[in-house]
């Protein structure tokens, strides 16, 4: 009986290292691929890892020359931080009246707020140009902040909302009893203590605004206004030049400080989105 | 149930305003606006060209391109869909099981969802070259091909390449979204169904997935929807070449939108795309209902 | 309560940090007068620096990562803000097609540019739309300024008999071969058409690491890329007022032009305009394509990637009809909603002697006509260029163009690359392209 255990335990690290492995080599061959020069794209036959000697860091170094790149980076990070915080903010607010408090239209408001997720992002592109144009946001990073704020309330509202209705009511009883107000109950227990889904959610929003193409591609023009996403595609030139060794050196570059927010609130996607609105 | 003064009302109005005046404004609007463009003939010159009625509709639901990307879209979203969600859950069942390492491996089974879609587009888009490194590996080292494959010159080469990317990017996801759930399942449901001698399939098959039943239903909305949006895939690997032949129902309103300005096409085609999404939402909704109505009785 | 003072604090700084971003950008064109500016005469040369500078945005599409551009950025612009310091200029570059697009979009929402350099063919659609200034009934120097370029380039910035812009560049395509590939084969530039496709073939196979090799590149099959073929074997794709295509689109040489096309693919000689295939300067500069059909910027281009690639130029190959390649180049173009003074002032200064003389350091052919009778241009080796560019035909200048094109694409695609039966594809094709030319 031991042996099997061990057996098959043994099987199942086995096959998760294989995933694994799966799971990283684009990656490996996408970071490796930067290391090498633009002439041995070419090279025939295709190595996965450069030839010994030929690796060079010239395709960062191009990189980090051009003064847009840090406008670039600078631009995503400040739109990305500005999405989350207002999302987070707003977000809660709106899951924590929903979630507590009956007033009329409640149901409407969230079957509306949820409704329109069905409604795929990307097509509402064109209205929603229209609508930056109209009020001369476009070309400008704050016409993107409040379109990903909007874009990612559903959701997040959904999963802070089915956080705050496992709060007990009882904390909430307790303030009004004492004579707070509903703020007292909001920042004093509604916040703190959905923070774990706020946390959660404010990850998947950084991300989603961090990565976004369609929009931005839409709505910003100047190089030095673009976000991170635009400039790597912007790479590709047509068929003349395919430079991939400073599209992925690029790429390698935006791809770190996703991997900072990650590796250092990575505890709090499983334990938000398990209180989260999974069960309703 | 609470105290419902002025003041309170007030203050209950003030957290949900900004809420209320985003959505409204910057999403609610534009839904509605695409609807009305819908109904009329939109273009480059003639912006807000004269009322079309249903004309848009019809075009959009006559044009081969649009059934093209249409069956694409479908392909994409019937094959991504059950697989990631069957590799996200093995693996998250296989993870559960073990002691050590867990954080480990979760994070490495993330980064593929954490990574940009721009990003993994190009890199799948490398791999797969038609002169490129997988090519070589089938052709030159395990001899499963006979020359190198134009992947990205035929329409379901193309739509192959994404289609993978788009399982190999979600199968994170799934892993952590069925990571959760299996958390909460009371270990006691577990310890009393060995007691009656359940082997490990049959716990699987009569515990796990059940008590996961509202987890399955939600991530099979959500990744349905996911795969009626796939966008940015297909713009960066195939951008719809060859000649539309690999466009998805949205790369294909974006490009009749912007590259061709036929805004009232693009609208109706929006809005049949929401209509469906709808139907399947609803149909996923009752086949899971029904189920557990059947596991109750 | 000390997480909810770092988030506050966190988002303090976002703040801040996004205010002086748009700020920095801002700073740029709300910058003080200098008081001595101010003393200064004002002069023929110079005006006096207004209050405030404008910014002048200027759409191009020079690539971003090439000489052109650099010569651009560092060069142009800041001469060209050093002589008006009144002016700032914010460039832009795009991807051809996306440039096209961006324009429409713009359009359509109120954000275009002050000025653009547009590809010829987009002139008479934008003019269509309203989009362009007719330069020369609104400048009062119009012109002086285009009497410095050359005529043919400024006829093709005519619609309907005002101008809608100032020729930028002019250019046109011709042969590039690979030396030691030709040698190898022992066959010489070929001159006829005849002589042409026998290469093609014998320069196709397979290289000595098994790798294919092409003896022809096609980067696409859109009209830039099979006119020349279809004219020079004697074909037409429309009548001469550009309102008619069937009898010519459908026209026996043109039917035969294709053929040689569609079969050149097949015996797997031609390649390039699949998404798959490798880029034409890559390709050529690494020996899998033996011969290309491209412009003056091809040269810049294989300096910068493969200085040490040895290759020749030859005029188009001569068929029934002739050696005609196409007509290309791009004008700057004025729009509507510009601050038209500025604007102006820098179309006026990319098409003077000193702007085109550096863009001619690029591989740029001028239209300018002192800076054609330069140094520069005569070290360049533009000699070719020219000589094909007096048999060069242009396009058909109609508004509709874009939309032909596309037609034609799809058209020439499923008659190369699907095997579409030529006769009929064309047949239907021109019938779509004469409504089109009937929209006009």
């Amino acid at each position: 009986m031991g042996r099997r255990v061990g057996w098959g335990k043994g099987l199942v690290y086995l096959f998760l290292i294989l995933g694994g492995a799966v799971s990283v080599l684009p990656m490996v061959y996408m970071i490796s691929t930067s290391l090498r020069p633009n002439g041995a794209l070419y090279e025939y036959p295709p190595r996965f890892f450069p030839a010994p000697g030929s690796v060079t860091a010239e395709n960062y170094g191009y990189i980090f020359q051009q003064q847009k790149f840090y406008w670039n980076f600078l631009n995503s990070l400040a739109v990305s931080a500005l999405t989350v915080l207002l999302a987070a903010a707003v977000a809660t607010a709106l899951a924590f009246c929903i979630a507590r408090f009956r007033f009329p239209g409640r149901a409407f408001l969230f079957g509306l707020v949820i409704g329109t997720m069905i409604i795929p992002g990307t097509t509402l592109i064109i209205p929603q140009f229209r609508l930056a144009s109209f009020l001369h946001m476009t070309n400008s990073l704050w016409g993107l902040i409040p379109f990903y704020v909007a874009w990612v309330i559903p959701f997040s509202t959904f999963m802070i909302k089915g956080f705050i209705e496992g709060i007990p009511r009882d904390f909430d009883e307790a303030i009004y009893m004492d004579g707070g107000s509903v703020f007292t109950v909001f920042h004093t227990i509604a916040v703190p203590l959905a923070s774990p889904a706020v946390a959660s959610v404010s990850i998947f929003n950084f991300l989603t605004a961090w990565e976004e193409y369609p929009w931005a591609l839409t709505v910003l023009n100047d190089s030095a206004k673009r976000t991170l996403p635009i400039a790597i595609a912007g790479f590709f030139g047509e068929h003349q030049f395919t430079q991939w060794g400073y599209v992925f050196a690029m790429s390698v570059s935006s791809l770190v400080p996703v991997l900072i927010v990650f590796i250092c609130f990575q505890k709090y996607f499983v334990t938000g989105l398990q209180a989260g609105g999974i069960k309703g | 149930m609470e105290t419902k003064s002025i003041k309170n009302r007030l203050q209950i109005l003030f957290l949900l305003l900004p809420g209320i005046l985003l959505f409204t404004v910057f999403t609610v609007y534009p839904i509605g606006k695409l609807l009305q463009m819908s109904f009329f003939r939109g273009g480059y010159g003639a912006v807000d060209g004269g009322f079309a009625g249903w004309q848009n509709y019809r075009e959009v639901l006559t044009d081969p391109t649009f059934q093209t990307s249409f069956v694409n879209t479908l392909v994409y979203t019937l094959i991504t869909v059950p697989t990631q969600m069957a590799i996200g859950l093995l693996v998250a069942v296989l993870i559960h099981s073990i002691p050590r390492f867990q954080v480990g491996f979760r994070v490495v089974y993330y980064l593929p969802v954490i990574t940009s879609w721009v990003i993994v587009s190009l890199v799948f888009k490398y791999i797969f070259n038609t002169e490129g490194l997988l090519n070589y590996f089938l052709w030159q080292v395990v001899h499963l091909t006979g020359g190198n494959v134009a992947w990205l010159d035929s329409r379901w080469g193309g739509l192959t390449i994404a289609m993978l990317l788009g399982i190999w990017k979600g199968v994170g996801w799934n892993m952590v979204v069925f990571l959760a759930a299996l958390q909460s399942v009371p270990k006691e449901l577990y310890e009393s169904a060995a007691i009656d001698g359940c082997g490990a399939a049959q716990k699987f098959f009569y515990i796990t997935l059940p008590s996961i039943r509202s987890t399955i239903l939600f991530a099979l909305v959500m990744l349905t929807i996911g795969g009626f949006n796939v966008f940015t895939s297909i713009k960066m690997i195939t951008d719809g070449k060859p000649m539309h032949q690999t466009e998805t129902v949205l790369t294909w309103m974006y490009y009749k939108g912007f590259s061709e300005g036929s805004f009232g096409y693009a609208a109706a085609l929006s809005f049949i795309v929401a209509m469906v999404l709808v139907f399947l939402a609803v149909l996923q909704f009752r086949a899971m209902k029904d189920r557990t109505e059947e596991g109750r009785g | 309560m000390k997480r909810s003072k770092k988030i506050l604090a966190f988002a303090l700084a976002a703040a801040l940090m996004l205010t002086a971003l748009t700020a920095c950008k801002g700073q740029t064109s709300e910058s003080s007068p200098s008081s001595e500016a101010a003393q200064k005469n004002s002069q023929s040369a110079q005006s006096t620096a207004p209050k405030k500078t404008v910014t002048l945005n200027f759409w191009h599409h020079y690539s971003a990562q090439s000489p052109e551009n650099e010569t651009l950025m560092k060069v142009l612009i800041p001469k060209f803000e050093e002589e008006n310091p009144e002016y700032k200029i914010n460039a832009t570059s795009y991807e051809w097609a996306k440039l096209h697009d961006k324009i429409l979009v713009s359009a359509n929402g109120g954000t275009l540019p002050d000025v653009a350099r547009l590809d010829i063919a987009w002139v008479p659609e934008f003019q269509k739309l309203d989009l362009l200034v007719p330069l020369d009934r609104e400048m009062s120097d119009f012109g002086q300024a285009s009497g410095a370029l050359l005529e043919s380039a400024m006829s093709t910035a005519d619609v309907g008999g005002s101008y809608y812009g100032l020729a930028l560049n002019t250019n046109t395509k011709i042969l590039f071969y690979n030396k030691a590939a030709l040698q190898k084969a022992e066959i010489s530039a070929p001159k006829t058409m005849e002589e042409f496709v026998a290469a093609v073939k014998k320069l196709s196979g397979k290289n000595d690491k098994g790798q294919q090799i092409w003896g022809l590149n096609e980067p696409a099959l859109a009209g830039w890329n099979v006119l020349p073929y279809i004219w020079s074997m004697g074909g037409e794709i429309t009548n001469e007022d550009y309102t008619k295509a069937t009898g010519y689109l459908n026209g026996p040489k043109t039917v035969q032009a294709i053929h040689m096309l569609a079969n050149l693919y097949k015996d797997g000689a031609m390649t390039g305009f699949n998404s798959g295939d490798i880029p034409m300067t890559d390709g050529f500069g690494t020996g899998r394509y033996g011969m290309l059909l491209e412009g003056p910027w091809k040269i810049a281009e294989m300096k910068g990637s493969y200085p040490d690639f040895s290759y020749g130029t030859a005029d188009m190959p001569a068929g029934e009809g002739g050696s005609h390649s196409v007509l290309g180049g791009e004008d700057i173009g004025v729009f509507r909603s510009a601050d038209k003074e500025g604007a102006w002032k820098f179309a006026k200064f990319m098409t003077g002697e000193f702007a085109q003389e550096e863009m001619a350091k690029c591989g740029l052919i001028p239209v300018n006509k002192t800076a054609l009778d330069s140094q520069t241009v005569k070290d360049a080796s533009f000699a070719p260029f020219l000589n094909a560019i007096v048999n060069a035909k242009a396009r058909p200048p109609v508004a509709s163009w874009s939309e032909i094109d596309n037609e034609l694409t799809t058209a020439m695609t499923s008659i190369v690359k699907d095997g579409a039966d030529a006769q009929k594809t064309l047949d239907s094709l021109a019938a779509k392209v004469d409504a089109l030319l009937a929209k006009k």
